[in-house]
């Protein structure tokens, strides 16, 4: 190779020994002066010894059995108890909708073919079959419920096949099929009087990580598009427009969560005559959507202001009206500038739906914590439970910044 | 400019109801009317509830004695005190969490962002591992993990005393602190020992310049310390002799009673204690990255200028980088410390006696509209005090624009 260049015509030595692979990587990245290497033997050290000890607590000195036993409750709250569900036969209405989600996933992957949609559906399928072959029962767990588990990878079969050769597989019918699978998932939760399987649960028995997820998935649908309507109205020349927007944004961003939600559920049922349809899990929906609507509008005003003046002139010059540039040539790349920011506010908004505790929705957390106060034999197995919850919230958050990375990297950003 | 208009039409011979101002104001009307009736129907609402179901209102209340403990205040307060008062105990440990809280982020999260720009490959990757997790997890977890570590510690009697100094048990931290026995003498030392650092830092100042100036060193580091010690010993004598008594004394924690309450030093309680780690550690994570993506804006070159120029990696971080990254790390940091402060609202969860927790537990017994407006109100004078320094603070240091 550097016989080509006519700098050296020698044949050129390779490095020495001491400088590549292994050897040379440590003395540069670990062992390049003395303080480097104190410092690389006391974390190494460090490292070593929390490992250490961390995994003996895991494996041998933690008592999972507290997960274990009562798993199912993780799930789905007291969804399934004497009290919500007369029959304890209700187990089967939450695993429905987790195959229509898993349909869905598999839609996105066959509309898409990209290697992000593939990963968390096969994940998904995979994580559900292995529910179903688990040697304990989740929560009166029955035999119809393990069959529903496996009835995922099939629904994910299916959903690809759909999306692949079927006229379906296209953006507006994934929507319209999203829309509708989780107006079916809230009927199938909620319960249909007069209808036998369905019997109708109460919102306060909802609970667990499916009210964790609900939320989640409420609040991040309808927070994007609010967000991004009150940062035009913030950006905008329309007085009246501007000062609501202001108004809203900086109250909701000026208060705790934990007071709006508590004062949500004191001050809204004043707010709306005596017999106005409502409940808690309705009001914690709107309140989670508005407060993280107003930290989104923040994050996209900031791209909008990123933007250079000249995009939105030469727009105009071209003849393009004024909802035309906003929606066509500003938002597509201001909204693009703050994925990571978006994200994140994603993030901040799944973590903050263990919030509801405080107006007494049985949410993943709040369900560890009453466990471990209100039984005595799992008094000591606070640390398992927590650490399981982290894991559990991890996973989530983790996969979200994940997925963003990728579309980050699809987009291009930062690449020209 | 504006031709008298044909009826109907504007100048350009567009309709009135197809012309963009004209559409644009009309939405803004329709859309602030709908909103002030929609306020109107709720405030009616409230209104009737209020005549109709015999809920109280009103911020007489104010006046009334709240009878309730509150756990932990950093000013007298006593049960006869009146709501007024107790809302202002709650307030001001709101403020204590969030001032220490942010203070240990801060140089916790400073601490952090510079590891994981470490060259040293282990320790940037347990920085990294370090904001990986404590990010993705929610707070009020992280919370509850430490509330129970510190529950399942022993009781007072039975805990960890370390040199007779530090006392760890599941009622929180004791060690040697400042006892008194009134609350005057020591603030008045506080306020004048703050004078005499401001007189210490403005001494450093015009030293520095003289330096500068004339070429010829007098120290003004040491001598401004010097400065700092010598007038704060003095104003200890000062209020010792005015007082009669030292402004306080250190003393050790001591345990006392059968039951072991821990008397003397300062005591850090179990849940103020879980309230700091928790938020300290969850924030620093934030705070590091910031950190992080602020360092990285500065331009390699400037980092070869100041090596070129004879400084240490150390120096050239303190003299040359930082300087710079400050103005990429402010804004975003303020913004964490204030959701630091409100965060800090999840005390209600860890039993500290937060202005959220009390004003949730006193919609028992006072009217909630009127605690709910008063909540509102301290939230948002704190975010406003908080952007109102940033906005001080970044203008200071940001560019000079020629």
């Amino acid at each position: 190779m550097s016989s080509q260049s006519n700098a050296s015509p020698s044949t050129a030595l390779p490095p020495p020994r001491s400088e590549t692979g292994a050897v040379g990587w440590a003395r540069a990245n670990l062992f390049s002066a003395w303080h480097n290497s104190v410092l690389t033997i006391l974390a190494g050290g460090a490292a070593l010894l929390a490992l250490w000890f961390g995994l003996k607590w895991a494996f041998f000195d933690a008592d999972w059995t507290v997960v274990a036993t009562v798993g199912g409750r993780f799930v789905i709250g007291n969804f399934n108890s004497g009290q919500a569900c007369p029959s304890n036969n209700c187990f089967w209405r939450p695993q429905i909708s987790l195959i229509l989600v898993t349909g869905l996933l598999g839609m996105a992957w066959g509309y898409t073919g990209a290697s992000v949609p593939r990963l968390i559906a096969i994940l998904t399928a995979a994580a559900a079959t292995l529910f179903a072959f688990l040697p304990y029962g989740l929560d009166r767990m029955g035999w119809d419920v393990r069959l529903l588990l496996l009835a995922n990878p099939p629904a994910l079969a299916a959903g690809w096949g759909l999306a692949r050769f079927t006229p379906l597989g296209s953006l507006k019918w994934i929507s319209i099929l999203s829309a509708v699978f989780f107006l079916a998932t809230l009927a199938l939760l909620r319960g249909v009087p007069g209808i036998p399987g369905l019997y109708p649960v109460p919102v306060i028995y909802w609970g667990g990580l499916t009210l964790n997820l609900l939320l989640a998935g409420v609040g991040i649908t309808l927070s994007l598009p609010l967000g991004i309507a009150l940062a035009l109205g913030r950006r905008g020349n329309l007085p009246v427009a501007k000062l609501l927007c202001i108004a809203f944004i900086e109250v909701f961003r000026g208060m705790p969560l934990i007071t709006l939600l508590f004062m949500s559920q004191v001050l809204v049922p004043l707010a709306f005559p005596e017999n106005f349809p409502q409940n808690s899990l309705f009001r914690a929906g709107v309140i989670i959507t508005l407060f993280s609507g107003a930290y989104m509008a923040e994050n996209i005003r900031g791209g909008l202001q990123a933007l250079h003046a000249g995009q939105a002139e030469a727009a105009r010059a071209l003849g393009l009206p004024g909802w035309q540039t906003t929606s066509f040539i500003l938002l597509p790349q201001a909204i693009r500038n703050v994925i990571p920011a978006i994200v994140g506010q994603f993030i901040g908004l799944f973590k903050d739906t263990s919030l509801v505790y405080i107006i007494g929705m049985l949410d993943i957390v709040e369900i560890g914590r009453t466990i471990i106060v209100g039984r005595p034999e799992y008094q000591g197995s606070a640390k398992e439970v927590f650490i399981f919850l982290a894991v559990v919230f991890w996973i989530f958050t983790y996969g979200m910044s994940y997925v963003s990375r990728n579309v980050e990297e699809q987009l291009g950003v930062g690449v020209r | 400019m504006i031709a008298k208009l044909p009826r109907g039409l504007t100048y350009d011979g567009i309709p009135i109801w197809r012309h963009a101002r004209i559409i644009q104001w009309v939405l803004q009307i329709v859309s602030g009317v709908l909103v002030v009736t929609l306020v109107v129907w709720f405030l009616a609402n409230i209104g009737n509830a209020i005549a109709d179901r015999d809920i109280p209102y009103g911020f007489t209340f104010l006046g009334r004695e709240y009878q309730t403990p509150i756990g932990e205040h950093f000013i007298p307060y006593e049960s006869s005190d009146t709501f007024r008062y107790a809302l202002m105990v709650a307030y001001t440990n709101t403020i204590f969490v969030s001032i220490i809280g942010v203070i240990l982020a801060t140089a916790l999260g400073i601490f952090i962002g510079v590891a994981r720009l470490s060259g040293n490959w282990i320790v940037s990757k347990l920085a990294l591992a370090y904001v990986e997790f404590f990010r993705n997890v929610p707070l009020l977890v992280q919370l509850l993990f430490w509330l129970f570590i510190i529950l399942a510690l022993p009781p007072v009697r039975e805990g960890y005393v370390i040199a007779g100094l530090l006392y760890i048990n599941n009622s929180g931290i004791s060690f040697p602190g400042p006892a008194s026995g009134s609350l005057w003498t020591p603030a008045a030392w506080g306020a004048l020992a703050a004078v005499s650092v401001l007189a210490g830092i403005a001494a450093h100042k015009l030293l520095a310049r003289r330096e500068v100036d004339t070429g010829k060193s007098s120290y003004p580091l040491l001598t401004a310390c010097v400065l700092t010690v010598v007038l704060a010993a003095v104003s200890w004598l000062v209020v010792g002799a005015v007082a009669g008594e030292a402004p306080f004394v250190i003393s050790p924690p001591e345990p006392q009673g059968r039951f072991g309450h821990i008397g003397g030093g300062f005591t850090i309680r179990a849940g103020l204690l879980v309230l700091l780690i928790g938020l300290v550690i969850y924030t620093a994570a934030y705070i590091s990255e910031i950190v992080r993506a602020g360092i990285q804006s500065v331009s390699r070159g400037q980092v070869e200028a100041g090596r070129a120029l004879g400084l240490s990696p150390m120096g050239s971080l303190r003299h040359v980088i930082f300087p710079q990254a400050l103005r990429v790390i402010i804004p975003p940091t303020i913004s964490q410390c204030l959701n630091l402060t409100k965060n800090s609202s999840l005390g209600v969860a860890v039993g500290y006696s937060d202005l959220t927790s009390v004003g949730l537990t006193m919609t028992q017994t006072a009217p909630a509209v009127s605690i709910f407006l008063i909540i509102m109100a301290a939230y948002l004078a704190l975010s406003l005090t908080y952007s109102l320094i940033g906005n001080i603070y970044n203008r200071r240091i940001s560019f000079v624009r020629r």
